[in-house]
């Protein structure tokens, strides 16, 4: 690496995270800790039936008993689960407002500074927005109009509410509160997420998306998203991230469950961009995320993207298993870990179904110190006749104090299932970075534009509404330590 | 009967059991298993295998009474029969037999490249029992076979061999393992190359149902110098192949290949790992896999490379093709990086066979077996072409018609 390479390095290192701030707003709190009177304290809050509280409990004495998965190589001091808040909501937001004149302005100014005024997304991009402030679903837009199709996209503790059928049908039947403990966890004190149900034959004519953002300090954030497309339905669904700086470490167990019934496909796509840390890898969001598709469905279709560049830790396998027969399960992803970032991702393509199919894509890229792994595994049940899968996984390294690792599990045990894997790991090609330079481009330029480009496969599966917003991101990521 | 219990009771027939640290080293590693639940999801050391065989077994060891063969029979090129696992001392200006000492029984726990939860490993440090080491001197140009024969049944070998190859040297080593009585022989070789030496390394396994072989071989390789390693299973009986090879100083390579064949219920283990700790190192890993009937393998790779270790260039491969509705495969090719100027990859492939390839033949008037096994030894045609010994090159050949006569 040449010395210009090292001084852009340094310089672009010191860059600060952009949108480090804190927006002050009152907020109610239980006490500290996770008992049963916590949970109580949550489900009262949330207005629950009984059914639902039982639930938790039941969740709560599985996880009492669960230890923390340890296979993920990542390093981080032990979590102490009596040291967080479990629900944090705005103060006078038990009562909805009715539209976004009644939100608190300090509230709207913080989505302005994100860059996401709610009343220009509204006309502008035609997204309807449930925006997610410390737990309470602040403002749901659009609700008419997907009203009038079927379309249910409501928080979650609204769907508890209003449909409980569907979510004593539907809630936990992918991801069980017992699979491991962030599940059990997340099953005990989850306070919202959004719940979408489209209904028989229905496309869902516009992107439908959540912004979260974590506020208080201390708060652990424990989302829970359910999406059930019925019977030949269509829907894509955006979730997008950004959070204030903070010093103290926060948890954050997400459980997403999808479920594709016949000929119904669902498109999911992230952008993750929490608070990494700063550059001696202090503070930072944990992020032990549990996504999880069903393709229960003939012909179903799950579909996962997801570009990570935030976080402290990542720990996330957005999975599918495809059970109908040919379903198809894809995932592209791109995680970028800079500093003292650890990201373990990558997925879990299960094929019980015959004849389906699977593709994964990953890009990793690591610079500065961090440690970046992809772990997959793709199985092949007894029943799969003529499954495909085909894995590529592309790690590229920055500098030699970071790491990439590649941990592929290929499990076949039906003799008509293809599998193909393959995996690289390398540097940025310097005649590449050659070439660049040569027509003008500045260093950090020409090495953005190589990783976008390395990235572009998995960039381009993300709707319009976040290909920007992703290609930005890359950038900023990188600029930290190359340009 | 349980681990403790076997070690105390046959304490006077195991190695150097006089010998107050390594009785505290073999202490701890009862310790281990006392300790240990066996999880098998996540140790891969007892990955698809009934443990429960290897870990009460009855321990028997028997004295050879032939001592075994050293025979020079034409220059540079020595033929041995190993007893049980031994073989008398032998000594000439080329090279040398010995017994294995007490300092060789610790030689390769120093490092962290074979996992401590590896229990066949410990075992064989635990009951140790028989094994010979070889110094191949400096400059010469060897050729060994070794000929392992168990005599009889019920046997428990723990075996260690030590392989040294000094400045300069080149061995052609030919190991074979045929042996048809229900023993289980667990053998570990620890095998040093020195500066511009090389090793070519066969190992023929081909043993009955009920033996179960368990090979582990750790090498380091210092400057410019390479060890090759190839391993043919065609064992009825289960077989583990776990090989480690490091690259401690640079421009040295390790290049780990295997081929193995299953039917029936049998179940074969493979492991290969190349830890890159020098610059201007390279490695292969390649394994390729037969299963038919209700056969089990799996297959872990991995390659890690040390934040020195620039300009690294590392590839593995593994294939596998299942015959039978009832076999499966697992591979789990792994990579760990830390140093950004490498170039490694890594390639993953499981499934029937081409279809595609089948028509073509069949279309050519061939019968539907005929072309499956011409498909199968043009999928491992590779591996066999490079055999530059004639003799064992039909001796393969030979095991290679055995198991295809069977497929259907």
């Amino acid at each position: 690496m040449n010395s210009e390479t090292l001084n852009t390095l340094d310089s672009y290192s010191k860059n600060k995270y952009k949108y480090g701030f804190v927006t002050e707003i009152d907020n109610e709190k239980p006490k500290k800790g996770l008992n049963e009177d916590t949970i109580k304290f949550i489900s009262l809050k949330k207005n629950e039936p009984e059914w639902m509280l039982d639930w938790r409990l039941k969740a709560f004495s599985k996880w009492k008993k669960m230890k923390e998965p340890k296979w993920a190589n990542l390093s981080f001091p032990e979590i102490d689960y009596q040291d967080i808040y479990y629900y944090s909501a705005p103060k006078g937001f038990e009562k909805k407002p009715k539209d976004l004149s009644e939100v608190d302005p300090k509230l709207i100014e913080t989505y302005n500074k994100l860059g996401i005024p709610l009343e220009e997304q509204k006309v502008l991009a035609g997204v309807a927005v449930d925006v997610v402030f410390d737990s309470v679903s602040v403002a749901t837009t659009y609700k008419g109009e997907l009203e009038k199709l079927g379309i249910i996209f409501c928080s979650i503790g609204e769907a508890i509410q209003k449909h409980p059928d569907l979510i004593k049908k539907y809630l936990g039947s992918v991801i069980p509160a017992g699979d491991h403990s962030f599940s059990a966890l997340n099953s005990a004190v989850f306070t919202d997420g959004s719940f979408v149900y489209i209904p028989e034959g229905v496309k869902c004519p516009m992107e439908l998306s959540t912004y979260f953002r974590i506020n208080a300090e201390n708060t652990g954030q424990f989302e829970r998203t359910l999406i059930i497309a019925d019977k030949g339905s269509y829907v894509s669904y955006l979730e997008g991230c950004t959070a204030p700086k903070r010093d103290d470490n926060q948890l954050h167990a997400a459980n997403v469950e999808l479920i594709a019934l016949e000929d119904a496909e669902i498109k999911y796509s992230t952008v993750q961009n929490w608070y990494p840390g700063d550059e001696d890898g202090k503070g930072g969001i944990y992020n032990f995320v549990t996504k999880r598709g069903l393709c229960a469905g003939k012909n179903s279709k799950i579909s996962w993207t997801q570009v990570e560049t935030g976080s402290a830790i990542t720990w996330k396998y957005p999975s599918c298993i495809l059970k109908g027969d040919n379903s198809i399960g894809e995932f592209y992803s791109v995680a970028i870990t800079n500093n003292f970032q650890q990201a373990d991702t990558g997925t879990k393509m299960t094929h019980i179904g015959k004849n389906t199919k699977s593709k994964i894509i990953s890009k990793g890229i690591s610079l500065g110190k961090s440690q970046n792994t992809y772990r997959g595994e793709v199985s092949f049940l007894r029943k799969a006749d003529k499954a495909r899968n085909y894995t590529q996984c592309d790690s590229l390294l920055v500098g030699n104090k970071c790491g990439a690792h590649t941990v592929p599990y290929i499990d076949s045990k039906n003799n008509t299932a293809v599998v193909e894997h393959e995996a690289s790991t390398s540097k940025i090609n310097e005649d590449q970075l050659y070439y660049c330079r040569q027509r003008g481009l500045s260093h950090e330029e020409a090495v953005s534009l190589i990783v976008n480009g390395f990235c572009k496969q998995v960039l381009q599966e993300l709707p319009m509404e976040f290909a920007v917003e992703a290609q930005k991101l890359v950038s900023i990521s990188l600029e930290g330590s190359v340009g | 009967m349980n681990i403790q219990d076997n070690y105390l009771k046959n304490k006077n027939n195991i190695f150097f059991s006089k010998n107050k640290d390594i009785q505290n080293h073999r202490e701890k590693l009862i310790n281990i298993f006392e300790n240990d639940r066996f999880d098998k999801k996540n140790n891969e050391s007892i990955k698809n295998i009934n443990l429960k065989n290897f870990i009460d077994f009855k321990y028997k060891y028997l004295m050879p009474e032939e001592t075994s063969v050293i025979n020079n029979n034409q220059e540079n090129s020595y033929s041995i029969v190993s007893v049980n696992g031994q073989c008398s001392s032998f000594k000439d200006d080329k090279i040398e037999i010995t017994k294995i000492l007490d300092e060789d029984y610790n030689d390769f726990s120093k490092n962290d490249t074979i996992e401590n939860n590896d229990h066949f490993v410990n075992l064989n440090s635990l009951f140790l029992n028989s094994g010979f080491k070889i110094v191949i001197k400096k400059n010469n140009n060897i050729k060994i076979k070794i000929s392992n024969i168990i005599t009889d049944d019920n046997l428990t070998i723990f075996q260690k061999n030590n392989y040294i190859c000094e400045e300069g040297s080149f061995l052609n080593l030919i190991e074979e393992y045929e042996n048809k009585n229900n023993s289980t022989s667990n053998i570990l070789k620890v095998i040093k190359l020195e500066k511009n030496s090389q090793l070519n390394h066969f190992l023929i396994q081909d043993n009955s149902t009920n033996h179960n072989l368990i090979i582990t071989t750790h090498s380091s390789c210092k400057k410019d110098s390479t060890y090759a390693q190839k391993v043919y299973n065609f064992s009825e009986g289960y077989v583990r192949n776990f090989h480690y090879s490091e690259l401690i100083e640079a421009n040295s390579e390790a290049d780990l290949q295997g081929i193995f064949f299953l039917k029936d219920n049998n179940t074969s283990n493979n492991k290969t790992f190349v830890k890159h700790l020098a610059e201007d190192c390279k490695s292969n890993q390649v394994y390729k896999g037969i299963l038919n009937d209700r056969s089990k393998a799996t297959y872990f790779s991995k390659t890690h490379v040390d934040q020195l270790a620039q300009k690294t260039e590392g590839y593995q491969l593994s294939k596998g093709i299942l015959l039978s509705d009832n076999a499966s495969y697992f591979s789990k090719p792994e990579l760990k990086i830390y140093a950004d100027d490498v170039k490694c990859s890594h390639g993953a492939t499981i499934g029937p066979i081409d279809e595609n390839a089948i028509f073509y033949l069949r279309s050519r008037g061939m019968s539907i077996i005929a072309a499956t096994k011409l498909l199968i030894s043009s999928f491992i045609n590779e591996e066999l072409s490079s055999i530059d010994n004639e003799q064992m090159s039909e001796i393969i050949q030979m095991k290679l018609v055995r198991y295809l006569s069977k497929v259907k």
